[in-house]
């Protein structure tokens, strides 16, 4: 009932698309991070309505799960760019946006309020006393958020953000909703071809947890770097 | 965007909340009754067992809680089956509910964990020197305290174990997620905008209310603590999402 050989080859199969995985949380990864840091100014702006709006719009994404917001943008987000298209006379054809981009999307927007959240946290974390000796030594606008704020707080942000990068690869495993292929998928795909659906998610598991265990080392390893960078 | 249509579909939304709420409340109840055995085996450090439990927590840390529905849902008349138990086909709710309870177990215990140890070793050797039992310790001394470290994390908790039972419709549950694809098949694929946006909006009424209901906890169990004259640790109960 169980088969061990079918389990290697389903492994085999889908470590094909392990980098493609990889890629897209990557993307998702940065797009999420610099969506998030411009939330943050936004917020920091505290401009009246902005940050009701911005506040109501965070709890929604946080309150609702990623399935949910998966199927929303993808059957809403064709419509609304056709429409958005229509103002400027711009002939748009629903059916043709890529799911990829939809996938992208979606989880670019979800994760963006964890990363402002992050980002926060690390600006909060950042002694005020820094800013003022930087500036008291006649250091520009830039020179100081370059060489003084940027450096700490990525360090404060990188455990937290990597681990976002951990979740979104977990979360891409929804993707399959809308067709893209990720490890996940790819597994569903194997199973369904040899008939054995437990081999193939016992091996997609396999290759989870191993993309896992390694990052969470690489990730200690580098923290510790740059920590001993600063001591 | 049609409203009136929301509006029409919400009571068929309402009668499947009971399946969500069901796998919820089974999963955070037996969890957490898990993640104490679990905790306490890691915290004790009981040579194989601590290693085999590890094991276990970065397993279900590591993989998407899809795949562990699905591990379940094919692989648990398997399991039974070597045991004895031929059940060829156990119900969706049944396997959704038992994984949940597993995943849950996992990620409750690696907040009490922090917690315990949070605590510092001082209460443990003055309450061993006033001749208090172990229990009488966890009961009097030891639990009070781990109360306001762990509720947060165990509030995060059940944030996240509502938002993955969304899940449970991809192996055939029809909770909200599944009467969902059900009526976008209906309405023939016109509708599907306002029905989604429908499930978001329950979806996100369910998480505040939870929100509120865990908050106003905490604040209660910060309040008792005041009065007592203990003053909070502010201390993160580690695992973070």
């Amino acid at each position: 009932m169980f088969d061990i050989i079918v389990v290697f080859e389903s492994f085999v199969e889908i470590l094909k698309v392990v980098p493609k995985t990889l890629l897209l949380a990557l993307i998702i990864l940065v797009l999420s991070f610099t969506l998030g840091a411009t939330i943050t100014y936004i917020q920091s702006l505290n401009i009246p309505v902005v940050r009701q709006v911005i506040g109501v719009l965070q709890s929604f994404l946080r309150g609702t799960p990623n399935v949910v917001l998966l199927y929303l943008v993808y059957y809403s987000l064709p419509l609304v760019l056709a429409w958005f298209l229509g103002l400027f006379n711009v002939t748009f054809d629903p059916t043709s946006l890529n799911s990829t981009a939809i996938v992208i999307v979606t989880f670019s927007i979800c994760y963006s309020v964890f990363q402002s959240e992050i980002i926060r946290g690390a600006l909060h974390s950042l002694d005020k006393d820094q800013i003022e000796a930087a500036q008291s030594l006649g250091y520009s606008t830039t020179q100081v958020l370059r060489k003084v704020i940027i450096p700490q707080v990525m360090m404060e942000a990188l455990p937290d953000t990597m681990n976002a990068f951990l979740i979104i690869i977990k979360a891409l495993s929804l993707a399959f909703l809308v067709t893209v292929v990720d490890i996940f998928a790819q597994a569903r795909l194997v199973g369904a071809q040899s008939f054995s659906y437990l081999e193939a998610f016992v091996a997609a598991a396999l290759v989870y947890w191993g993309i896992c265990v390694l990052l969470t080392y690489v990730i200690d390893k580098l923290e510790n770097r740059m920590r001993r960078g600063y001591a | 965007m049609d409203v009136q249509y929301m509006l029409e579909i919400l009571p068929q939304f309402l009668s499947v909340i009971p399946i969500t709420i069901l796998i919820v409340v089974l999963a955070a109840v037996f969890g957490f009754l898990l993640s104490i055995p679990i905790a306490a085996a890691r915290i004790r450090r009981i040579p194989v067992l601590s290693q085999l439990l590890g094991a276990y927590i970065s397993f279900t840390r590591s993989t998407p809680i899809l795949l562990q529905l699905f591990l379940f849902f094919f692989g648990l008349p398997v399991l039974l089956q070597l045991i004895g138990f031929d059940i060829r086909n156990i119900g969706p709710i049944t396997a959704a509910t038992v994984c949940l309870i597993f995943f849950n177990g996992a990620y409750m215990s690696e907040v009490l964990r922090p917690a315990y140890l949070a605590i510092d070793k001082g209460q443990h050797e003055a309450a061993e020197s006033l001749g208090y039992t172990p229990v009488q310790k966890m009961k009097r001394i030891i639990i009070p305290q781990m109360g306001p470290i762990a509720l947060p994390g165990l509030g995060n908790a059940i944030i996240h174990l509502i938002h993955d039972s969304s899940l449970v419709f991809a192996i055939g549950v029809v909770d909200i997620m599944g009467m969902a694809t059900i009526m976008s098949g209906d309405t023939f694929g016109m509708k599907q905008v306002e029905v989604f946006l429908t499930v978001a909006l329950i979806y996100w009424g369910i998480s505040m209310i939870s929100e509120q209901i865990i908050r106003r906890l905490e604040r209660r169990k910060k309040r008792v603590l005041r009065r007592t004259g203990y003053e909070m640790k502010k201390k993160e109960a580690g695992y973070s999402v």
